[in-house]
């Protein structure tokens, strides 16, 4: 039987969710004022709360992060949940039916 | 006139560049709601610019930010979990009473949907139980004097 994940390893993924989107972010050339800026975001304070590890993208701007990233906007959604929901990540991704 | 002197960014601690009054008012501002369950902790870290930002976090399992207080020059932004601007001024006591707000207020929704959603529930049951028993004291009323009968 699998049993929710415990808060440190939610914490640590999102940490590591954040290391990935700041490495991203540096592939592109980005500082996180520009990608806020190309985000349509007033200040770029979100963008440092994600990547820090202490939020997380918005389903619903997932694909514009990946667009101002230069992300293929599916592989990059797939690629964050597997950070944030593991268990939905197995479940779509990894189980075989 | 007064003049407030307002430090320089970089010139406090590395740990968390905020300035430790401002920091204490913050967490002082929001002791009763990390005490009432509102908030189940803070952290605290930094902008790639330098920025300070603190962090009030949910409770577990997930402990994800759900206010984010940063401080962009002369500029407090209050900030909620998914990155929406919910407030900004210059007076960290205001930004402060703001979130406090806030927070007492998404308490309230939370309240409120939760009562909404026991309504709906016990609606749903009541509809779904009343054919039920209304049935079963029609075969009630139907058997009884049938047993009585046999009896």
């Amino acid at each position: 039987m699998r049993f929710a994940k415990a808060a440190p390893e939610a914490r640590q993924q999102r940490k590591q969710a954040g290391n990935w989107l700041k490495q991203l972010r540096a592939d592109a050339g980005l500082s996180q004022v520009e990608l806020a800026g190309r985000l349509g975001l007033k200040y770029y304070t979100f963008v440092s709360q994600v990547e820090n590890g202490f939020g997380r993208v918005p389903t619903e701007s997932m694909e514009a992060w990946a667009v101002a990233l230069g992300a293929d906007p599916s592989t990059f959604a797939r690629q964050l949940v597997s950070f944030y929901d593991p268990e939905l990540h197995r479940l779509l991704f990894e189980v075989r039916s | 006139m007064t003049v407030i002197a307002f430090p320089p960014r970089h010139a406090h601690d590395a740990g968390s560049h905020w300035p430790s009054g401002e920091l204490n008012a913050i967490v002082e501002a929001l002791v009763p709601q990390l005490t009432s369950g509102d908030a189940a902790a803070w952290d605290v870290g930094m902008t790639e610019l330098g920025d300070p930002q603190f962090y009030l976090l949910g409770p577990p399992p997930n402990d994800e930010c759900i206010m984010c207080i940063s401080r962009l020059g002369r500029v407090y932004v209050l900030e909620d979990g998914a990155g929406q601007v919910l407030f900004e001024h210059n007076s960290l006591l205001v930004l402060a009473e703001q979130a406090k707000r806030v927070l007492q207020k998404r308490k309230s929704q939370i309240i409120a949907k939760a009562a909404v959603l026991w309504c709906a529930l016990r609606e749903a049951f009541e509809e779904k139980l009343e054919p039920i028993v209304g049935e079963s004291e029609e075969l009630l009323t139907h058997f009884v004097p049938q047993l009585a009968a046999f009896a």
